[in-house]
């Protein structure tokens, strides 16, 4: 297998390991006609939400993560649905200084009738899809790539297989130059010493002490008692006792290399080196503030199979367990249990999965992708307010 | 990078040198005898798949060691041999409920 990286090139030496072209609707009401654009075109994609432009204590957060997922790299372009709201306008303004690679905004205000905007956003789509068809790949520097690291539904050997698996194969993509990132902060409670100690310098090490705190006085307030809910029955009945074991063998995702930095949710992430994102637990919100970070391909570790996937970044689903790989072939990419069943070691597994994921880089469709998985969640930490 | 040693007969993985505890591979049986090695043990209780047992003798409070790291403590003495998990061990990590509880006292 070829170990040479190609991509396709946009400004500010960013690149996207896909060239998609994205209909976003700006608004939840949009969400449908955004659906029907991207189903009777050649090829772009949509995701549906429940944002109705509440200014409210979110604001901010949900206003940086659509601009971010607009301007991921990965996106070749992205047609805007929008009503044309402050709000609205503010993402389209903010995807443009990120440096998205190709806009086009579609108003409602301008056009009227909801048919008028399906019939110009297929012929925009498709005009689009045909452009992103016609560009090809060039050969592309490791920074290209932008690894997240996720894991949903862990069982008693994610911290044994696939964890460590992707602790290698990020360990390597650090050391050629990509970066990779860490989240899920609800995850890491119990571990953050450990990783602190791995970073660059105190301060950093200082930041992802004060993340986790943070994380901690805010379910502190809320009255709930992490201890009961982590490690959850699932994980006690299979094997896990406490809420450290867990988050020990959850930080293996991020292998031994050094952190260079903290990032908050959808926070822009740097060319190269391994950083923690302050990301919640829940998978799929997870998911859609790493892409507006702009990381471009993410493995994901589950011991249970979890089919959860991402419209606009390639999703590799390593699997923990033989049993459960074996069951559903058709969601799992790799199976790093082979570890655990002594018919592979830790190293050449992750060497499996660093193939992997460069030949996913370079084209290779994933079983989330084919099976289009395209889940889409904002994260909220406040009450939503309407006015 | 992680050093697992896994015994000839697969059936337990010992994640550091330093840990005290193994995880068992497949469910195991009460009088069963692991032996490897600086590895003696003789199985005292069953054990799932997946859970945890002792391989150093263990007092109660001793921290309990898993990826050569403290991942909690005994909460009674634990023999070679026995099932360690939620019935003997506690995480350090204080709750919520415990955090709540000292500020109010």
């Amino acid at each position: 297998m070829s170990k040479q990286l190609t991509a396709f090139a946009r400004a500010d030496e960013r690149w996207g390991l896909r060239n998609h072209v994205l209909i976003l609707p700006l608004h939840s009401a949009l969400s449908a006609t955004a659906r029907k654009i991207a189903d009777e075109s050649d090829g772009a994609v949509a995701v549906s939400h429940d944002w109705s432009g509440e200014v409210d204590g979110d604001f901010d957060r949900i206003i940086k993560t659509f601009s971010g997922f607009a301007a991921n790299p990965n996106n070749y372009a992205t047609v805007f649905i929008t009503i044309g709201t402050p709000g609205e306008l503010l993402i389209i303004d903010l995807a443009k200084k990120l440096g998205i690679n190709k806009a086009e905004v579609l108003n409602v205000a301008e056009l009227g009738s909801m048919s008028k905007i399906a019939g110009a956003g297929l012929k925009i789509a498709n005009s689009l899809v045909k452009e992103a068809k016609a560009q090809s790949r060039i050969s592309a520097p490791w920074s290209a790539i932008a690894l997240g690291q996720e894991c949903g539904g862990s069982d008693a050997l994610s911290g044994i297989t696939a964890n460590p698996a992707l602790g290698v194969a990020s360990d390597r993509l650090v050391e050629l130059g990509a970066a990779s990132v860490l989240g899920e902060t609800t995850e890491i409670l119990g571990a953050e010493h450990l990783l602190a100690a791995r970073a660059i310098t105190p301060e950093i090490g200082a930041q992802i002490i004060e993340t986790v705190a943070r994380y901690e006085r805010s379910i502190n307030y809320e009255g709930i008692d992490m201890r009961g809910a982590q490690p959850s029955r699932g994980n006690i009945e299979g094997g896990l006792t406490t809420l450290e074991e867990k988050s020990l063998g959850a930080a293996k995702k991020a292998g031994s290399a050094q952190f260079s930095g903290v990032l908050e949710y959808a926070d822009q992430v740097p060319k190269s080196g391994l950083y923690f994102m302050d990301t919640p637990g829940h998978d799929t919100e997870q998911l859609t503030g790493f892409a507006a970070g702009g990381i471009n391909v993410v493995v994901f570790t589950t011991g249970r199979g979890t089919p959860t996937g991402s419209a606009i970044m390639p999703t590799i689903k390593l699997a923990t367990n033989t049993t459960m790989a074996s069951a559903i072939p058709d969601l799992i990419d790799l199976n790093a249990g082979t570890i655990a069943d002594g018919i592979k070691t830790l190293a050449e597994v992750g060497g499996e999965l660093f193939d992997l994921i460069l030949a996913v880089a370079n084209g290779q469709i994933t079983k989330a992708e084919r099976g289009l998985h395209h889940e889409f969640s904002l994260s909220r930490m406040y009450n939503t307010v309407i006015k | 990078m992680l050093r697992i040693l896994m015994t000839d007969n697969r059936k337990i993985l010992i994640l550091n040198e330093l840990d005290n505890i193994a995880v068992c591979l497949v469910n195991m049986e009460v009088g069963e005898v692991i032996r490897q090695d600086a590895l003696n043990l003789t199985i005292q209780n069953r054990i799932p798949r997946g859970h945890k047992v002792a391989t150093k003798a263990i007092a109660k409070d001793d921290g309990i060691i898993k990826y050569g790291e403290r991942m909690g403590h005994a909460t009674s003495d634990i023999k070679i041999g026995e099932h360690v998990h939620t019935h003997n061990v506690l995480g350090d990590r204080l709750s919520t409920e415990q955090v709540n509880m000292e500020q109010k006292n």
